[in-house]
């Protein structure tokens, strides 16, 4: 009865896969994250990183790496723009931890129930953003949470296609 | 306490991470004399290295997806898609041509323009060099309005270089990296142009907003400013040159911090969010380029002939001018010029003077309103009576001898007044006219009636 334990669940649900999968994914999600925009102009809404981050995090199930991943997107996709490197890397590294936890707890494999984590956990990596840069950084920006909105869509319909596409590279034993 | 680490082991490298990140914050924020929080313009050694290495993992992939685009169209358009081509070639070789004569002329104007300028010792820097560059990729995030360009240090780019297109201004180099660069769009909200309105001439500070539009911020409320009127570079930024195209109001909004202030909305002259090839200005000079120069020898010898032919009529034009009498007289001012003069403002007619003036002559006569019957009551109007008394007398008199009486049409003609001339007349042995009274004493219309009664 050992193996129905709750370790042997985690560890049987825990998604595997290989190694170029976990340096090309990140990559190209930053590059057409900086192409994109230029293609689609100021209908850009979607934070690709952010995607990515979630579905790592909700597949592999561990906090630390879910955090770790969305320190490194984050601060890469600060690198990117002109602000302080770190804001992004703290709203996605939260992001990456939360996921992670929820994974653990909840069913994944459920398109609607990941499309809605996709949205909440975008809201609240907008949240975050503007924590930092207004309260903890005490820097002026102005902000439309409309354009939040849409890009907590977007990143959600993204998520409905490239997810399914993603667990294709997952490997089975 | 070994199990304290291993059970909040996630929890404590969670709080690690965003404690490291903090700190790495706070490095890079200052405070202002005003008290205010800004990021460092300057970034240090260490968040350099990072951009460095997100802009050598991504720009590479961004340059080759630019360039397999590039590849692909330029195929397209440079090898099949050729029709119209000799045509447009004509068309555009008469244009060509057009525009040179049309520069030459524009050139002479420039030139007379700096040498004023070099007159009142004012610098005007011009577009000397320029390095055509490809944007290749952008931040990705809609709060920071910067992109990457395929052209950086190897190119002899610096910060600070302003960045524009055909159409108007675009941004400003911000970093520099070897083989790529940095653009701060003028759109983003940190960004910062001056800028004036080509019509109202009035100036202010052109920054971006949250929704990416451009905006002149904090300018004073003026009725004048219209939508549809240009922008232009007011070049006090020592980034932009002067006079490049900036864009057109779109609107004009209340400034929400001040009551007596607006936001000028401006629709950007260049695609902001679709940007392709852009210029990078990379040196100024307040003189005319080589190219300027050629292209002006160029144009002297196509018009040669044009301009040797008005040059002629225009040589023409001043010797028959020579040759007619001036109709202007230099010792009267200009409202007593001749009639014929057309810079005369006040062409009324004057009478000649008669020889031996009688009850007909010009201020002789009483004017209308002063025709009033003698035993007319002075209570009615006591002030024009007792200043039509004498005339009025006149034209009775006039009348019982059988003289016509004056039409009233003719009381235009105007009257004497001596109680007003009499004390200049008086006045004029000890106060001698002052040189610029000397037109006055040479009016003969006026003068010789009053001094000879």
């Amino acid at each position: 009865m050992a193996v129905l334990g709750a370790n042997f669940r985690r560890d049987l649900e825990i998604r595997r896969y290989p190694a170029l999968a976990y340096a090309l994914a990140p990559l190209a999600a930053l590059v057409l994250q900086a192409w994109l925009p230029r293609v689609l102009g100021r209908f850009a809404w979607f934070d690709l990183p952010l995607v990515i981050t979630v579905y790592f995090a909700l597949g592999r199930r561990s906090p630390i790496q879910g955090t770790l991943m969305g320190a490194a997107m984050g601060i890469f996709e600060d690198a990117l723009t002109h602000h302080a490197i770190g804001i992004n890397g703290i709203a996605k590294s939260v992001v990456g931890f939360i996921a992670a936890s929820v994974g653990v707890r909840i069913d994944v494999e459920n398109f609607t129930i990941r499309m809605l984590l996709v949205f909440l956990l975008s809201l609240l990596a907008s949240v975050v953003y503007v924590f930092v840069y207004r309260v903890l950084l005490g820097l002026d920006l102005d902000w439309t949470w409309f354009s939040e909105l849409f890009k907590a869509i977007g990143n959600s319909l993204i998520a409905m296609v490239l997810f399914p596409l993603l667990d294709r590279l997952q490997l089975h034993d | 306490m070994e199990s304290f680490f291993i059970r909040y082991r996630n929890l404590l490298v969670l709080l690690g991470i965003l404690l490291v990140q903090v700190i790495g914050l706070a490095v890079q924020v200052r405070q202002t004399d005003t008290g205010h929080n800004t990021l460092d313009p300057r970034d240090g050694p260490g968040v350099r290295l990072i951009r460095l290495w997100a802009n050598a993992l991504v720009s590479p992939p961004e340059q080759l997806i630019q360039s397999s685009k590039l590849g692909a169209g330029g195929f397209w358009q440079n090898y099949i898609d050729l029709r119209h081509v000799r045509q447009q070639n004509q068309e555009l070789q008469k244009t060509v041509d057009r525009l040179r004569l049309e520069q030459a002329a524009l050139l002479e104007d420039a030139r007379q323009g700096q040498r004023l300028q070099a007159l009142m010792d004012f610098q005007q820097k011009y577009i000397y060099k320029t390095v055509a560059a490809q944007a290749i990729g952008s931040s990705g995030s809609d709060q920071s309005h910067v992109f990457n360009i395929d052209k950086g240090a190897d190119s002899q780019l610096r910060p600070d270089m302003a960045v524009i297109t055909a159409d108007g201004i675009v941004g400003k180099i911000r970093d520099v990296f070897p083989h790529s660069a940095q653009i701060l769009a003028v759109n983003d909200q940190t960004s910062g142009a001056g800028v004036i309105l080509e019509t109202t001439r009035i100036r202010g500070i052109l920054r971006g907003n949250a929704s990416g539009q451009l905006q002149v911020v904090h300018v004073q409320a003026d009725n004048r400013i219209q939508p549809g009127e240009n922008v232009l570079t007011a070049g006090g930024d020592l980034v932009f040159p002067r006079g490049l195209p900036v864009g057109v109001v779109e609107k004009v909004v209340r400034d929400p911090d001040h009551d007596s202030q607006v936001d000028v909305i401006v629709k950007p002259a260049a695609h902001l969010d679709r940007l392709d090839e852009v210029l990078v200005v990379t040196d100024t000079e307040p003189r005319f380029s080589t190219q300027d120069q050629k292209d002006l020898a160029t144009s002297e010898a196509l018009k040669g002939p044009e301009a040797a032919a008005i040059n002629a009529q225009k040589k023409a034009s001043e010797v028959m001018a020579e040759g007619l009498p001036n109709l202007k007289v230099p010792n009267l001012p200009p409202d007593q010029q001749p009639l014929l003069d057309s810079s005369n403002p006040n062409p009324v007619a004057r009478p000649p003077q008669a020889l031996h003036p009688d009850r007909f002559t010009p201020g002789a006569t009483a004017g209308a309103n002063s025709d009033v019957p003698a035993d007319a009551s002075p209570g009615t109007d006591s002030q024009s009576a007792d200043k039509a008394k004498p005339s009025s007398t006149e034209s009775v008199k006039a009348a019982q001898a059988g003289g016509k009486p004056h039409p009233p049409g003719a009381a235009s003609t105007k009257p004497v007044s001596k109680p007003k001339t009499k004390p200049i007349q008086q006045a004029k042995p000890q106060n001698p006219a002052p040189p610029q009274a000397k037109p006055a004493q040479a009016n003969p219309p006026d003068a010789k009636p009053q001094e000879n009664p």
